[in-house]
């Protein structure tokens, strides 16, 4: 158990090895190997949840070490599948989706860290976790979670690659020239896509997650520290939605707008992974329902 | 934007400056920033706490700015319900600016009136929903429930019967969790056997050596020398059949025995020399009475009276007459005989005679301050203790067995306080006692009493199939080896019993229970009506009732025992509402990201992009023009 969960967790630092290699040669054969790699780490990890699930006998998203081993599964997954559908439906040939690609592994892996220090003894279920409202409120936040760390990953190289080049066109991930693409796309508008694909799945998440609340507890909604900081995520996000709309109307300039915005991703992620492991630092965590001492 | 509306020759709305800016998105970002950064304020203040909470976390002054501009509960101020009615204002006006009859705005309709319906909902709620809670004991039943926050009693207009209340556990499991001093860390060890624990951040290392699935303590008394340290020997007082009593006594310990049915006191006493010995042996001995203590401070008196019935004395230089009537060695049952009593609850009733009349009261040996932090009593000068000694006996009869280093060892049986024989004893011998029937026989001596403390495999009836560590069983435990800075230690850890320390107390293991003991919870649930019955259910967690807009939830149990149901009652007429919002919001949200941009490729060539986007989403870039 131990083992594999190791071995899984090597894997993914060794993506990010193979991710970068691969971005510094470029080499088509390079594509796959660190593709290749990644799947297998993927594979693996998805028989470590397979494996918990049988152990356990609850779907393995319940306590600490299962949800960092969740986690980095639907990280890898989100991120297998953005690959593939650049190769295979946008038919992209030039792209530098590798940078995000190692920079995802390194979270995954950070997530298999966190749960090979955690206590991974198989614990029973408390009567209000044994909802579907549960599992399918957490599916949707583990996959939201992940598309949203693609656009702070992006968020960053868009950032790095504006401080290097200043307004240079450097910046462009998939080049559109001989794909289904219309045009390129740069980090920012990737950040950007990766958000239109996690924000629905987060709103999906807070809704679940507020049914299952009034079943179990009677309250849809209680002010309760760790649904008020889901709610922030989901508003800061909100936020970055809607201010494309209103910063052309500012005196911002054109060029600096997606810095601002990419700028906004920066604080927005953290703010996600606070809500989903952070809570206990709250003066408040006392108060709640739903935060379990470390 | 003056410049974009005209060019796109829209409808010009150019209403008010006021207008204009209920309609805008600046507004729309000032209000989500605003609302997450007072989200954030009120998880780091603390909520809804005492004045006085708030006064020792943060003091005077904060606290008093806190509370004028309402950060001590946000979450129900006016200025944040202000806030969310200016973004269903916002909402709103942007929402009928922008309307449109086409396809591609349902998602941004849907999304925006989903919100302003999920908000009319709550506040629905809030004005018109209700919440509280109720216990239900089983075979009972309530027409009310108890209001949250206030308590007050809010009856329903049917009745809800209990009929069954049953708790589900899990079969248990156990974890072994080590501990290191100082380092404020607790680690979970794998029961494997053989398996050598390194405990990270400390030289301690912990090695597993054997594990039962149910063991058991076995506490064995032994002799372990023939030197008499700690003389102990078991008596048994053997009736006309059977053993009527017995029990181990030890001369440097607990060396009585009172037998109240009998009327007997048994008595183990060690001589040093032969001379005590004849001493001992030959005398009554004087058995400790009751005392009652009377203390008047002021006066620095302090008289001690041995406790009779009846007794009647006067306080020097006081003009308090003092009058004991009664005493019992058992205040609940004092009506029975005092003989049958057995000491509980000792106490004296005394009273005071004094300038201003008759004080009465009792005073308890076990609790001296009960009577006067209870009650009102008259001399608040006087303070009076009742002293009950340990081994206090009523019984006239008295078998006093006395032993020396030299071997001599006898007997004396001894009558209202005259020794009537002496006897010496043998091991395992049976002596009459006195004209009684019945038989003394001391069937051990252990000059130097210990105790073997063992740990056994209790029922090896697990035959067929073995238990792996942590699954099911009785009482497990583990054998381990410490290996630390004082050598190796080896020792038996037992779950369900106190941590178990190494020897340089800065290092122990625990084996306790782990995990959720409560598996499921539930109660049959009956409403019952005009005398009738209407609706029955069983409820559990994740699984109310509902009845006439009420639901009822399960929500706690009985800690001990399951005698009652803790059920949660909600009213949430708003509730609809909400759950409308929640879908169309859903809807609307997938309409806009994944639909709207499929559809968007399937365009006409021909009809232009600005008939189906605003100026803000074109400038916003986020479209391929
Ligand atoms: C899940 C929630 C939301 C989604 C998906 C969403 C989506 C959108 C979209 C797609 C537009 C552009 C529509 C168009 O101009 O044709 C828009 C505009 C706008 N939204 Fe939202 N919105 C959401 C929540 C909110 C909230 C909570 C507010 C209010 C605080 C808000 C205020 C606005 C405003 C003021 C506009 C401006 C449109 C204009 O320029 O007139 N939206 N929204």
């Amino acid at each position: 158990m131990n083992f594999m969960l190791n071995i899984t967790f090597y894997l993914f630092i060794l993506c990010i090895v193979a991710y970068i290699v691969r971005e510094v040669w470029r080499a088509k054969a390079l594509r796959w190997i660190a593709f290749g790699i990644l799947s297998g780490a993927f594979i693996l990890n998805t028989a470590l949840v397979l494996q918990r699930w049988y152990e356990a006998n609850h779907v393995p998203m319940s306590d600490k070490y299962e949800s960092f081993v969740f986690f980095a599964w639907s990280i890898a997954l989100v991120y297998l599948i953005m690959e593939l559908v650049t190769i295979f439906i946008a038919r992209v040939h030039e792209s530098r989706l590798g940078i995000i690609g190692a920079l995802q592994c390194a979270l995954s892996a950070w997530m298999l860290y966190f749960a090979i220090n955690s206590d991974s003894t198989i614990k029973e279920l408390p009567p209000a976790l044994q909802s579907n409202w549960l599992v399918v409120h957490v599916i949707n936040y583990f996959i939201s979670y992940s598309a949203l760390s693609i656009s702070f990953s992006a968020a960053i190289v868009y950032l790095i690659y504006r401080a290097i080049y200043r307004g240079r066109a450097q910046e462009i991930v998939m080049s559109g020239a001989g794909s289904q693409l219309s045009r390129d796309v740069t980090f920012d508008k990737l950040a950007y896509i990766s958000v239109t694909i996690g924000f629905p799945f987060l709103t999906v998440g807070l809704i679940t997650g507020s049914i299952w609340a009034k079943g179990a507890w009677g309250t849809y909604w209680g002010w309760d520290p760790k649904e008020v900081w889901s709610l922030i995520s989901w508003l800061v996000y909100l936020a970055y939605l809607h201010l494309p709309m209103f910063l052309p109307k500012t005196s911002i300039s054109k060029s600096f707008r997606p810095i601002l915005l990419s700028i906004v991703l920066l604080v927005a992620f953290p703010i996600v992974l606070f809500t989903f492991m952070g809570m206990h630092k709250l003066p408040t965590a006392g108060d709640s329902d739903h935060i379990y001492a470390e | 934007m003056t410049k974009a509306t005209n060019s796109k020759g829209k409808k010009e709305k150019d209403g008010s400056k006021v207008w204009q800016f209920l309609c805008s998105v600046k507004l729309a970002v000032i209000i989500i920033i605003v609302l997450a950064v007072s989200c954030i304020v009120g998880t780091i203040i603390l909520q809804q706490r005492t004045p006085e909470d708030y006064i020792r976390k943060y003091g005077e002054g904060l606290t008093k700015f806190f509370s004028a501009i309402q950060l001590t509960d946000i979450f129900h101020s006016y200025w944040f319900a202000l806030l969310l009615v200016l973004l269903c204002v916002n909402l709103g006006c942007c929402t009928v600016k922008r309307w449109r009859n086409t396809i591609l705005q349902i998602g941004f309709l849907l999304t925006h009136i989903s919100i302003i319906l999920t908000l009319i909902g709550c506040f629905i709620d809030l004005q018109f929903g209700e919440k509280g809670g109720v216990n239900v004991y089983e075979g009972k039943s309530v027409d009310y429930y108890l209001r949250r926050g206030d308590y007050k009693k809010i009856p329903l207009n049917f009745k809800v019967y209990c009929d069954d209340f049953l708790i589900e556990k899990h079969p248990p499991k156990y974890r072994l969790v080590s501990y290191v001093k100082d380092k404020d860390r607790q680690r979970n060890l794998p029961v494997k056997i053989g398996k050598k624990n390194k405990i990270p951040g400390s030289n301690y290392i912990v090695t597993i050596k054997d594990y039962y699935p149910d063991a058991e303590y076995l506490q064995e008394p032994i002799n372990i020398s023939s030197d008499p340290r700690n003389p102990a020997i078991y008596v048994q007082l053997v009736g006309s059949e059977d053993v009527a009593a017995e029990g181990w006594l030890f001369a440097k310990g607990r060396n009585w025995y009172n037998d109240p049915r009998r009327g007997l006191k048994i008595e183990y006493l060690w001589a040093n020399n032969d001379e005590d010995f004849e001493k001992l042996i030959k005398t009554a001995g004087k058995s400790h009475r009751p005392e009652l203590n009377i203390i008047v401070d002021e006066k620095n008196i302090h008289k001690s009276v041995i406790i009779e019935e009846g007794k009647r004395f006067s306080i020097d230089n006081t003009y308090y007459k003092i009058e004991i009537k009664e005493f019992t060695l058992d205040y609940v049952n004092r009506s029975k005989p005092l003989k049958e009593q057995s000491p509980n609850n000792p106490g004296v009733r005394v009273e005071i005679t004094g300038p201003q009349g008759i004080d009465s009261r009792w005073s308890f040996a076990k609790y001296p301050d009960y009577w006067d932090q209870a009650h009102q009593t008259k001399y608040k000068d006087i303070k009076l203790i009742c002293y009950v000694p340990d081994d206090f006996s009523l019984a006239s009869k008295k078998l006093r067995i006395v032993q020396n280093k030299n071997g001599k060892q006898a007997f004396s049986y001894i009558k209202d306080e005259k020794v009537i024989s002496i006897t010496d004893w043998e091991i395992n011998k049976g002596y009459d006692i006195g004209e009684t029937g019945q038989q003394l026989q001391i069937a051990k001596y252990f000059p130097s009493y210990s105790v073997r403390k063992e740990v056994v495999r209790k029922s090896d009836n697990h035959e067929g199939h073995d238990h792996m560590p942590g699954e099911h069983v009785g009482n497990p435990a583990i054998f381990v080896e410490i290996d630390g800075p004082r050598g190796k230690v080896e020792e038996w850890v037992l779950s369900q019993s106190p941590a178990m320390w190494y020897p340089d107390k800065n290092f122990a293991l625990l084996y306790e229970r782990s995990g959720m003991e409560v598996k499921d919870y539930k109660s049959i649930l009956r409403v019952v009506e005009n005398g009738e019955t209407v609706l029955t259910k069983t409820i559990e967690v994740n699984d109310p009732m509902k009845y006439k807009g009420y639901v009822f939830y399960q929500s706690s149990y009985d800690p001990e025992g399951e005698k009652y149901t803790g059920l949660q009652v909600t009213k949430n007429p708003g509730l609809v509402v909400v759950y409308s919002g929640f879908i169309l919001l859903c809807v609307g949200i997938v309409f806009i990201f994944y639909v709207k941009p499929f559809l968007r490729r399937k365009l006409k060539k021909g009809q232009k992009v600005e008939n189906y986007y605003s100026e803000d989403e074109i400038a916003a870039e986020h479209i391929e023009q």
